[in-house]
């Protein structure tokens, strides 16, 4: 017996000893790269896009697996720059803008063409935008298009109220809610559709082609939208009499797509309104859900148009071929107005998810980079030192929410002195990526002046906590007041959450003497506990810009629902977003913006914790290809070098 | 015989009814749905998804949906994979899963017959010490560790195979998952083979055998073989069901698109037609190959009549 055992001893250790020292051998020849670094043969690239895509209908899905994969088939107005993720000019070659940002007006490129030769013209961005809205298409991403006019009215079915017997459809401005005590006395607005360019004359300069009927129509006072169902509409009615009597013996007629403001002005002039204003509205036009469609292919072939005989693309590559839960194969599209530009003869695009198994191709020199966040954490002493780790930061943050409707919780000073007590120095240190202190990322947004989060202060917390009742005799602060049940951080168990959860609540532990307890949730029962309220005290969370601006991470906050998860709201904080985006002055928006993020660190809805990292590999021949903010590459720059001496030996410039 | 199998084959419906009942209300329970995540979506675009697949109606509307669908062996769509029907992913997972599963399969067999027959052959020599060392290993090592330790060493560090990726078959990206899933059914069989030979060879009709003066080889391969691999097949029948229809473990380390990796997939996005028609599916096959088995079981002992 204890021979065999001591055989056994020998014969592993042998063993593992040969993997160590093959290991070691094979990568001391290539000791500042991870793995091989012999280019692919051919002017392929070999990324990885994540799981399976629900849909390449760019409109449909709205994750990150299925968006670097729809920015290689299509294109929009504008580009991802692919340093800076801001938008650039790409099938709209320029664009003007009003003064206070509530309408622009893109001039196409007269050579944009789709896959299958027809032109790109304005009516196809008409097509595509009214389509995304349309309740039936089922967009997960259609609220990206709810800044523009009567858009959010469309999508959600709403109604106008129209009186046949005067043709007057009831104003919005007439019924406001809150006014209605002042307004109940004032008569209704009476304006007949015709007339309206008499009362709200758009002075176009010198064109007076552009001051289109559609156009007036945009600029004359907002009507009335009520929602479609009678019982929703009811509720509305019922704590407005003077809607109420305004509404009887009226029509409701449908929102129609022909109403959202987006109109071709002519073959290559489109104007988008707004219903108010948003500086911000430009750097969405690269998301997906902008991206020019094909109508004749959607309309003739329903949902299988994406299927691979049948789509028509309008990016820089086409659809070769789809292996479902295997890969996507797409070539270069020679119809392309800037083909001649595109690098790439293909991308193969490999559909999976485990991190591990990436790190194995692309150690094995199967793949030529990762998207974000691959690299595991227990890889990162190995990998982080190597020149071909892309650790550039993210526009996304890493951040807790406070359950602000119940338990303990619900005390601002409760709040406070839990965030004051963690130190997210030493966090951001041990995960080697940038401590956040506000609710926007540091350094993303240039010239914001972003304020700052409390500091690191246990002491000061602990005070906090005396105040807020937790107190022995003496009115010093004492865990044992402190009623640890009453608060629980939840969390779903993916990627890095746990060891993040674990690193804090010991903070807690050693800072504050509470012992808070994790509950790890399967991911889809944690989402929706934390949108419902439905969780005691702490639930981890983040957030990914939607585009380059830092409204996209306040605007979390600028409705209860949805993202918001904290069951904290104040029309202050809305107001001032508002009036930000009102601002035409750049520099004195941010500041109002500022304002705002300041508001709400004060209300400490939430407590900051990261800034994302992008935390990726990418070849050192793959060149053209950054680790931009937000992760998502325009595929027509990136390219093979087989010229060594123009390798990337570490992080490549991202400066323009 | 007849008698039996039809018996047999109706009583697969009320087992598939119960089954989809039961995988239904287990779908229903589980909180989330296959549009929800990280980002939350505005209350309009999540009403309107709601209309779209008729989540909106009352839930014996549904069910009943779900039934008729069954009914026809038609799965419906996908949720999460617009304008894709559940057929047509079951249809193209299958192969995947099956070429996998049967070269597994074929290799387990083949390796655990051998190992187990040579074990029973000579018990206690350092023959049999060294298979059921084997087997043990093979038992107690679970895929995914195993799966991983083979890719640092063929694909990382000796560079033979590729590490992850399907290419078809034959293809050198095959060898490693089919190693990986065979090592515990490797390791069952020649347990089972090996117990089953043992107590075979000891029997009263072996005697008889070798009294004929039949060679050692005729015993064990005409006589021996037959009785000592009845409990290798009663095993090996689910177990080739389960691995045709999908492993979950070794498709997602490979990054095979099986039934295995759409199946967990299906489980994690909420994606109820798939699924119920992944689940019902697997059932089916389980109940055709256990009844497969119990057919077999006739042939191969000369005792067992229906």
């Amino acid at each position: 017996m204890s021979y065999s055992a001591s055989r056994l001893r020998t014969l592993s250790i042998t063993l593992i000893g040969c993997l160590i020292v093959a290991g070691c051998a094979a990568s001391a020849k290539n000791s500042i790269f991870f793995g091989k670094t012999e280019p692919p043969r051919d002017n392929i690239l070999r990324y990885v896009s994540g799981s399976e895509p629900e849909t390449i209908d760019p409109q449909i899905p709205n994750a990150q697996n299925e968006a670097r994969i729809c920015l290689a088939l299509y294109e929009g107005l504008a580009e991802y720059d692919p340093k800076t993720s801001e938008a650039i000019p790409a099938l709209a070659e320029r664009w003007e803008v009003n003064k206070d940002s509530s309408e622009f007006v893109f001039h196409l490129r007269h050579d944009g063409r789709f896959s299958n030769g027809d032109p790109i013209t304005a009516r196809d961005f008409v097509y595509t935008i009214r389509r995304g809205l349309t309740p039936e298409t089922g967009s997960r991403t259609a609220s990206f298009a709810y800044p523009i006019k009567y858009a959010q009215a469309f999508n959600e079915s709403d109604v106008l109220v129209f009186d046949p017997a005067t043709k007057i459809y009831l104003l919005e401005k007439d019924f406001e809610e809150g006014n209605s005590q002042t307004l109940a006395a004032m008569p209704l607005s009476s304006l007949p559709f015709k007339s309206i360019a008499e009362e709200y004359p758009v002075a176009p300069a010198g064109n007076s082609a552009m001051d289109t009927a559609f156009h007036q129509f945009m600029h004359s006072p907002a009507r009335l939208v009520l929602p479609k169902s009678e019982k929703d509409r009811k509720k509305i009615l019922d704590k407005n009499p003077k809607l109420n009597n305004a509404v009887a013996g009226k029509q409701f007629v449908p929102v129609k797509a022909e109403d959202v403001g987006v109109e071709a002005v002519d073959d290559y002039t489109l104007r988008i309104s707004l219903s108010q204003p948003a500086p911000y509205f430009i750097g969405m036009m690269p998301h997906q859900f902008f991206r020019v469609l094909h109508q004749k292919t959607i309309e003739k072939f329903g949902p299988a148009w994406t299927d691979a005989a049948n789509i028509v693309t309008s990016g820089p590559f086409k659809l070769e071929s789809w292996k479902y839960y295997d890969r996507i194969v797409v070539t270069r599209n020679p119809m392309y107005w800037d083909a001649g530009n595109v690098k790439l003869d293909k991308i193969i695009f490999y559909l999976l998810a485990e991190n591990t198994t990436m790190m194995s191709l692309y150690k094995a020199g199967e793949l030529d980079a990762t998207y974000n966040h691959t690299v595991p954490s227990a890889w990162l002493d190995v990998i982080g030192p190597l020149k071909d780790f892309m650790d550039a930061p993210e526009a996304a943050i890493d951040y807790y929410n406070f359950n602000t409707t119940k338990g303990p919780t619900a005390d601002v000073r409760v709040r406070k002195a839990l965030n004051m007590s963690l130190d997210k120095k030493a966090l951001a240190d041990w995960r080697h990526v940038k401590a956040l202190t506000a609710m926007t990322p540091d350094g993303i947004f240039p010239g914001y002046p972003q304020p700052k989060g409390d500091p690191f202060d246990p002491e000061k917390a602990k005070r906090l906590l005396a105040e807020a009742g937790y107190r022995d005799g003496a009115g010093n602060f004492d865990p044992k007041k402190f009623d640890a049940t009453e608060i629980e951080l939840i969390t779903n168990p993916d990627s890095n959450n746990l060891s993040y959860a674990e690193f804090i609540l010991a903070q807690w532990k050693q800072n504050l003497g509470v012992t808070i307890q994790l509950r790890p949730m399967e991911a889809k029962t944690f989402f929706k506990a934390q949108s419902a309220l439905d969780y005691k005290g702490v639930s981890r969370t983040g957030y990914a810009a939607d585009y380059m601006d830092p409204y996209t991470f306040l605007s979390i906050f600028y409705t209860s629902t949805g993202s918001n998860g904290t069951g904290w709201w104040d029309p202050k904080y809305v107001a001032l977003l508002d009036e930000a985006n009102r601002t035409v002055d750049h520099q004195q928006r941010y500041q109002l913006l500022a304002q705002a993020e300041q508001l709400l660190l004060d209300a400490q809805p939430v407590i900051p914790l990261t800034v994302g990292a992008t935390r990726s590999l990418k070849k050192p021949y793959l060149k053209g290809f950054y680790p931009n903010p937000a992760m998502l590459h325009p595929w027509k720059f990136a390219y093979i070098e087989r010229d060594q001496s123009k390798w990337d030996y570490g992080m490549p410039s991202m400066s323009n | 015989m007849l008698r039996f199998i039809i018996r047999r084959v109706i009583v697969i419906v009320p087992m598939l009814f119960i089954i989809v009942s039961l995988t239904w209300v287990l779908v229903r329970l589980a909180p989330g749905n296959f549009y929800s995540g990280e980002k939350k979506l505005a209350p309009a675009v999540e009403k309107n998804l709601r209309e779209k697949y008729g989540l909106d109606k009352p839930w014996y509307v549904q069910y009943g949906k779900v039934l008729k669908n069954i009914g026809r062996f038609d799965f419906g769509n996908s949720l999460k994979y617009e304008g894709q029907s559940v057929n047509q992913i079951l249809l193209r997972g299958l192969p995947v899963s099956a070429t996998l599963g049967i070269t597994a399969y074929l290799i387990a067999l083949l390796v655990g017959i051998t190992m187990g027959t040579l074990a029973a052959l000579k018990p206690n020599s350092w023959l049999d010490y060294a298979s059921m060392t084997l087997a043990m290993l093979g038992i107690s090592i679970p895929n995914f560790v195993l799966g991983p330790l083979l890719v640092l060493l063929f694909s990382l560090t000796l560079f033979w195979f590729p590490p992850a990726l399907w290419n078809g078959f034959p293809s050198k990206s095959l060898v490693l998952p089919a190693l990986t899933l065979s090592a515990i059914y490797i390791a069952y069989i020649a347990r089972l083979t090996r117990s089953g030979m043992l107590e075979v060879m000891g029997s009263d009709y072996i005697r008889t055998a070798r009294a004929k003066g039949l060679s050692e080889r005729q015993v064990v391969t005409r006589h021996a073989l037959r009785g000592g691999l009845l409990p290798v097949v009663s095993f090996s029948g689910p177990a080739l069901a389960f691995l045709i229809t999908g492993t979950v473990v070794v498709e997602r380390v490979f990054a095979l698109p099986g039934l295995g990796n759409y199946f967990i997939n299906a489980c994690f996005n909420r994606d109820e037609p798939l699924i119920i028609g992944i689940v019902a599916f697997i059932a089916i096959s389980v109940l055709v190959f256990n009844l497969l088995v119990d057919i077999s079981y006739a042939f191969i002992d000369p005792r067992i009549r229906y």
